[in-house]
C-alpha cells in the first residue's frame, strides 16, 4: 500500500494534479460557501450550463487553448449573469426563473455548436475534465483565478456578509448594493472556468457546493465555515485522487466529488446542526431545534 | 427643538399609482414619530424614501444640517436570513462596519461600544450565540444593538413591535426614550393603534390618497381615521367609546 502510494507520488502528472486540486480547492470554498448561503447552491450549477456555448465557440474557432477557454466563458457567464439581473429587475420573472430561462437557451446554443462542430471535439474531457492531464497554461489558469478570488475576497467579505444576512440594510448602507453581487458572479465564473479545465462542466460545481453545504453542518461562524469548507474540499481531492491511482478504471472527477459527497452525507447525520442534534442529549444542546425556525419563519 | 429634515410639498407613489400629495412636514430632533395607516398606504415606501433608496414623484427633502452618514434603520423581518452563521455581537458590530472599511478590525472602543449596546438591548449574556438560536424577541433586541452602534441622529423603525412579547416591547420602547432625550429624531411605523402611540409625540397618517401630520391628539381623531380608510365606522366607535375596553378592563 505505502509502496503504491510512493509509486503514485513519483508520476509528476499525479503530483500536479495534487497541487492544481489544492488551490482550486482554496479559490473554490469561499465562493461555494457563499453560493451555499445566498441560496444560489442551483444557480452555480445553472451557471455551470451557461458558461458552455462561450467555451465551444471559444474552441471551435481558436482550439482547446487556455485563453480561449477563459474570453469564451466569461463573456457567456457575464452576460447570462447581466441579463439575469436585468430581467429579473424589470420583469415580473424573478431572478431564478430567469436564469433557469437564459441557462437553458445557452445550454443549447453550447451542444448545437458542439455537434455541429463534429469529432474534432474531445467530448469527454468537456464532460469530465481532464485532471490528470493538466498543462502549465492550465496550472497558471488556476493559479491566477485562486489568486484573484482570494484577493477579492479580502475587500469582498464584509460586505458579502452584510448583504447575504440583511439585504435590506445592505441597501441603506451602500449606494451600489449591485457592485457586491455582480462582483460575487464574476468570481463564480472565474471558478466554474479554472474548475471546468480540471473537472469538466458537469462536476465543476460539485466541489464548490457540497464541501460548503457539509460545513454548513458544523459551523456556527462565517469563520468556521469557510476554513471548514476548504478542509472538506481539499480532502475531497487528496482522497479522490487517491482512489482513482489505487483502482485505475475509476475516472478521478467523479472520485472527487464523491468523496466531497461523503463528506456531506457524514455530516448530516453527525454534525451539529444536522441529525447530529438529535443524537444528542438536550440538556447538552441550546439549538433551538430546526422545526422552531422554520415554524417562526412562516409566520413572519 | 431645531429639525432635521424638512419636507416640502411631497408627493409620494410609483409610475402608476399616487399615494399622496402635498405633504409638508418637519422631522424634529428629539422627537418621536409615528407613521400609520392601512395595509399599501405607503408606510414602508415612506420608510424607504427617508433612507433615499425611493425618489419622491414631486417635492423636496431639505436635511437641514446635511444629510447625516448614518440612518439608523431596523426593517421589517421579511427578508433578514436567520440561519445566517454569525454571532449576535457581530451582528450589532455590523451597525458600525462602515466606520472600520472594508478591512480594519474593531479595535477595543469599538468593542466596548457593541458590549454596552449589547448590554442595554439586554442581550449581552448571549452574545456569543450564533442567530439561529435565538427566539424572536432576542433577535430584536439584537438588531436594536445594531441601531444603537450606528449612532444615527435619526431612526427609522418599520414595525419593530410586530413579533415580540409586551415585557420586550416595553424594554425596547425605554431604549427609543432615551434616543428622544439625547436629541435623535425616531420615525416609527406601527400597525395598529396600540400603547405604543404613548410614547409618540407625532403621527403621520396615510391612506385615501391623503397623508395628515400633526401632534397625535390632532391626527388620530375617529372622524379622521375612517376617513383615511384606516378603520371603520363602527370599528371607530368601539375603539373611542368611553371608558375605554382598557379602562373598563381594569374595573372589573
Amino acid at each position: 500500500m505505502f509502496e503504491l502510494l510512493q509509486e503514485m507520488w513519483s508520476f509528476a502528472f499525479m503530483r500536479r494534479a495534487f497541487v492544481v486540486t489544492t488551490v482550486l480547492s482554496a479559490s473554490v470554498a469561499p465562493v461555494g460557501a457563499f453560493l451555499v448561503l445566498r441560496r444560489l447552491s442551483l444557480a452555480g450549477e445553472a451557471m455551470a450550463h451557461a458558461i458552455t456555448p462561450g467555451i465551444v465557440i471559444g474552441f471551435v474557432s481558436a482550439g482547446l487553448s487556455v485563453m480561449s477557454l477563459l474570453i469564451g466563458g466569461l463573456i457567456a457567464g457575464v452576460g447570462v449573469a447581466i441579463l439575469t439581473a436585468f430581467l429579473a429587475r424589470r420583469t415580473i420573472l424573478r431572478s431564478d426563473a430567469s436564469l433557469a430561462s437564459l441557462y437553458l437557451i445557452a445550454l443549447a446554443v453550447g451542444i448545437f455548436i458542439l455537434s455541429a462542430a463534429g469529432s474534432a471535439v474531445p467530448l469527454k474531457s468537456f464532460l469530465f475534465g481532464s485532471i490528470l492531464g493538466i498543462d502549465d497554461p492550465s496550472m497558471l489558469l488556476v493559479g491566477g483565478v485562486a489568486t484573484v478570488t482570494l484577493v477579492s475576497f479580502a475587500f469582498l467579505l464584509r460586505p458579502l456578509i452584510v448583504s447575504t444576512c440583511d439585504p435590506v440594510f445592505f441597501e441603506t448602507q451602500t449606494r451600489r448594493p449591485w457592485l457586491v453581487d455582480q462582483g460575487f458572479m464574476l468570481l463564480l465564473v472565474l471558478n466554474l472556468l479554472a474548475a471546468f479545465k480540471t473537472l469538466g462542466t458537469l462536476m465543476a460545481v460539485g466541489l464548490m457546493i457540497l464541501p460548503a453545504t457539509a460545513a454548513r453542518y458544523w459551523a456556527s461562524t462565517i469563520t468556521a465555515q469557510l476554513i471548514l469548507g476548504f478542509i472538506f474540499a481539499v480532502s475531497s481531492c487528496w482522497i479522490g485522487l487517491t482512489l482513482s491511482y489505487l483502482f485505475p478504471e475509476t475516472p478521478s472527477g467523479p472520485a472527487i466529488v464523491l468523496v466531497a459527497g461523503g463528506f456531506f452525507l457524514v455530516s448530516a447525520v453527525v454534525g451539529p446542526l444536522g441529525f447530529g442534534r438529535q443524537l444528542r442529549k438536550p440538556s447538552v444542546s441550546k439549538d433551538a431545534p430546526v422545526a422552531t425556525i422554520q415554524q417562526e419563519e412562516k409566520a413572519q | 427643538m431645531s429639525s432635521v429634515l424638512e419636507l416640502r410639498n411631497l408627493a409620494l407613489g410609483y409610475r402608476d399609482l399616487t399615494l399622496f400629495r402635498g405633504l409638508s412636514m418637519d422631522i424634529e430632533s428629539g422627537s418621536t414619530l409615528a407613521v400609520l395607516g392601512a395595509n399599501g398606504s405607503g408606510k414602508s415606501t415612506f420608510v424607504k424614501m427617508l433612507l433615499g433608496l425611493i425618489d419622491p414623484l414631486a417635492g423636496n427633502l431639505n436635511w437641514t444640517q446635511g444629510k447625516p452618514r448614518e440612518i439608523g434603520y431596523l426593517a421589517q423581518m421579511t427578508e433578514f436570513d436567520r440561519r445566517f452563521p454569525i454571532r449576535v455581537r457581530d451582528l450589532a458590530a455590523m451597525g458600525a462596519w462602515r466606520g472600520f472599511g472594508l478591512r480594519r478590525g474593531l479595535d477595543a472602543a469599538a468593542q466596548k461600544r457593541v458590549s454596552a449596546a449589547l448590554d442595554e438591548a439586554g442581550v449581552l449574556d448571549i452574545a456569543d450565540r450564533p442567530l439561529h438560536q435565538l427566539s424572536g424577541g432576542q433577535l430584536q433586541r439584537a438588531l436594536f444593538a445594531r441601531v444603537i452602534m450606528q449612532d444615527a441622529p435619526l431612526i427609522l423603525l418599520d414595525e419593530p413591535f410586530a413579533a415580540v412579547d409586551q415585557s420586550t416591547e416595553a424594554h425596547l420602547l425605554s431604549i427609543i426614550r432615551r434616543w428622544r432625550a439625547e436629541g435623535r429624531a425616531v420615525v416609527l411605523v406601527v400597525h395598529d393603534l396600540s400603547s405604543v402611540l404613548d410614547h409618540c409625540s407625532h403621527a403621520l397618517l396615510l391612506g385615501g390618497q391623503e397623508a395628515a401630520y400633526g401632534t397625535v391628539k390632532d391626527v388620530l381623531t375617529p372622524a379622521r381615521l375612517v376617513a383615511q380608510g384606516y378603520m371603520s365606522e363602527s370599528q371607530a366607535s368601539w375603539m373611542f367609546r368611553s371608558p375605554t375596553p382598557m379602562q373598563e378592563a381594569a374595573h372589573v
